[in-house]
């Protein structure tokens, strides 16, 4: 699985920067720049080669790990992308963790009971985080946060590792729009899917052993509900690990998305194919993960 | 003897926003010890309904709306007076349950091991060794025949036998007084129902467990039970032993259930059917005797509902052709049914 989605996702991108319209040529030259001196610095950068010679040459370094040098900096791609992922990264699990606390003890609860108060709260909460977009949620939250409580988040990013507090400030906001937003997905699924299960013969079973409610929901109910839960978290954390071009851009913070976008608007061939086939392959590595949790989980399911 | 458990009067609703209708009505019902009870009748009959509210785990929309449900534990207790919490303490240790699909009967998601020790650890104090052990046991006990490797596995795979003979080790393994079993049989193939049927049978005698057997199928009451009750449309119509009951049938929706029973030699016959629809809850009410509408002796008295008659001994009958005062000349007794 792993191989053929990668080696298409490389063609594809590699094709797709090539046949949009501007070149890193000219973004570097601007627009006073002689055809000559365009010539030439293409030729630099290998881009005068038909385009199946530029892919095998890339895919070639790709291969060894050699990504290759961005176009505009000349500096290394791939120790830039692990910089930034690594704030991608805590900031997806930590926007992660946020939308568990509140999405599965919520929807658990709904599914619990049924066309009460309560479920109709939730369900109205879910769709709310599901259905408003998260620019708009940051903003808003910016603003209610520095009108009214004078606070505002501090700018300008530190690694975790220097100075955490400060970090886990940054990261809080952001994490906290991405997390609502999350959290509605992952609730309406838990409170459907608790839902089904609980209508299953086996937990009648179990009731008629003398279970306390307790092991009928906890160990039995949500055990069995967390197939399709798990499905629907693999797919937003491996969306997310790809980089979050607005909340990056909101927040000012230099993740992977702000990276691509960057490199897209001044055509930086090699960074932007480095970036798209590396959250490719953590998509794919993530999908990996949530089937072999599915086998642990499940005795049924099981891969050769 | 004494008795394991008496329903007395009980009455189950369904109560929708706006109305509410009865299911299971004067439903009475007395259960001795070691004594092997059948209820039998067609589906939507009442029968499952009723022995989930003993075990009060009736859905949601229905509910006990009167009667008793007194069981014989250390003293008499009535089951629809309990806490949740107390009635916790009933399942599984007094009354356990055996239900028709053992295919989704057992969570897929836990080994036998862990769903049959399972009971144990809700109602004893026992080590995990013990338990684990009694739960070999009880394997063995259920003809399983490689225990210990069937308590290492899950239920996806085994066979549905299989299955079943787990949820009576299961059932079983707390030494209940009672045993609930709703169409233990149904789901199987006819070879295993037998043995199954068997099982139940000994191990019941085995632990001192009275059985109460809710089917459809009277071949199984015949092969298993000491006494039935024989339910239409939520009420029972007919009580009586078993052997009364296949010699002696009173009522005449009993007589055209076992009519409708084909025997080997009787190949020229057509298989009889009882004409007619059970009737639906919804118009339960306005009918006087429920089954009136496809009795082939249906009087225009019917239309009020007839009581519970003794006919001899402990043989009762639902129905109007046995009440004393019927003078079949009189006018209210006229035949309107169809035959």
């Amino acid at each position: 699985m792993l191989i053929p989605v990668l080696f298409g996702v490389s063609i594809v991108i590699f094709i797709a920067l090539r046949v949009i319209p501007g070149d890193v040529a000219a973004t570097i030259l601007g627009t006073d720049a002689t055809p000559e001196t365009l010539a030439q610095l293409r030729k630099n950068f290998g881009l005068d080669l038909p385009i199946y010679e530029q892919y095998l040459q890339w895919i070639g370094g790709v291969l060894t790990g050699d990504f290759g040098e961005s176009m505009r900096t000349g500096k290394e791609v791939l120790p830039d992308i692990l910089d930034r992922f690594a704030i991608t990264f805590e900031l997806t699990i930590l926007a992660a963790i946020i939308s568990w606390i509140i999405a599965i003890p919520m929807g658990i609860l709904a599914g619990i009971k049924r066309n009460s108060k309560t479920d109709f709260s939730v369900r109205v909460i879910s769709l709310l985080g599901v259905s408003v977009p998260n620019f708009a949620l940051a903003t808003v939250l910016i603003l209610v946060l520095s009108l009214s409580f004078s606070y505002s988040p501090p700018v300008g990013y530190v690694g975790f590792w220097e100075d955490p507090i400060r970090n886990l400030q940054i990261l809080f906001l952001p994490a906290l729009v991405m997390g609502t937003s999350m959290a509605g997905a992952v609730m309406r699924m838990t409170r459907s899917s608790i839902l089904e299960i609980l209508r299953q013969d086996f937990i009648r079973t179990i009731r008629a052993k003398g279970a306390k409610e307790k092991i009928v929901i906890f160990d039995h109910a949500l055990k069995n509900a967390m197939i399709p839960i798990l499905t629907i978290i693999g797919l937003q954390v491996g969306v997310l690990l790809g980089g979050t071009v607005i909340i990056e851009q909101i927040f000012s913070l230099p993740g992977l998305g702000q990276l691509v976008l960057t490199g897209i608007n001044q055509r930086d061939f090699t960074v932007v194919q480095g970036a798209v086939l590396f959250i490719a392959f953590v998509f794919v590595l993530i999908n990996l993960l949530v089937d072999l949790l599915y086998s642990y989980l499940d005795p049924r399911i099981t891969y050769k | 003897m004494s008795s394991v458990l008496d329903i007395k009067n009980l009455s189950i609703d369904f109560a929708s926003k706006k109305k509410t209708y009865n299911i299971v009505k004067e439903f009475n019902l007395r259960i001795d010890k070691r004594m092997k009870y059948g209820i039998v009748g067609e589906s939507g009959s009442g029968k499952s309904l009723t022995s989930l509210a003993i075990m009060n785990l009736l859905p949601e929309v229905l509910n006990i709306s009167e009667g008793s449900i007194t069981m014989q534990t250390k003293e008499k207790i009535d089951l629809t007076k309990l806490s949740p919490k107390e009635m916790r303490k009933v399942r599984g240790k007094d009354i356990a349950m055996i239900f028709q699909e053992p295919m989704t009967a057992l969570d897929p998601l836990y080994t036998i091991e862990h769903q049959l020790v399972e009971v144990l650890r809700i109602h004893t104090k026992s080590s995990k060794k013990e338990m684990s052990d009694l739960g070999l046991e009880m394997l063995k006990k259920v003809g399983i025949s490689r225990p210990a490797e069937t308590l290492k596995s899950y239920p996806h795979q085994l066979s549905g036998g299989m299955r079943q003979r787990v949820m009576i080790a299961m059932a079983l393994i707390c030494k209940p007084k009672l045993l609930i079993a709703d169409e233990p049989t149904t789901a199987l193939d006819v070879t295993i129902q037998a043995q199954i049927l068997d099982l139940m049978n000994d191990l019941s005698e085995e632990h001192d467990t009275s059985i109460l057997l809710i089917t459809h199928d009277l071949g199984v009451i015949a092969e298993t039970c000491d006494r039935v009750a024989v339910m239409y449309a939520g009420q029972i119509v007919e009580e009586t032993t078993v052997k009364q009951l296949f010699t002696n049938p009173s009522h005449p929706y009993t007589k055209g259930l076992l009519e409708s029973i084909k025997s080997l030699g009787d190949k020229e016959r057509d298989l009889y059917s009882i004409p007619g629809n059970v009737p639906t809850p919804f118009n339960y009410q306005e009918m006087g005797c429920r089954f009136a509408s496809r009795c082939p002796h249906a009087m225009s008295i019917c239309k009020t509902e007839p009581a519970m008659y003794q006919i001899e001994g402990d043989h009762k009958s639902k129905c109007w052709l046995h009440a004393e005062e019927v003078n079949l000349n009189d006018e209210q007794y006229l035949r309107v049914g169809s035959q």
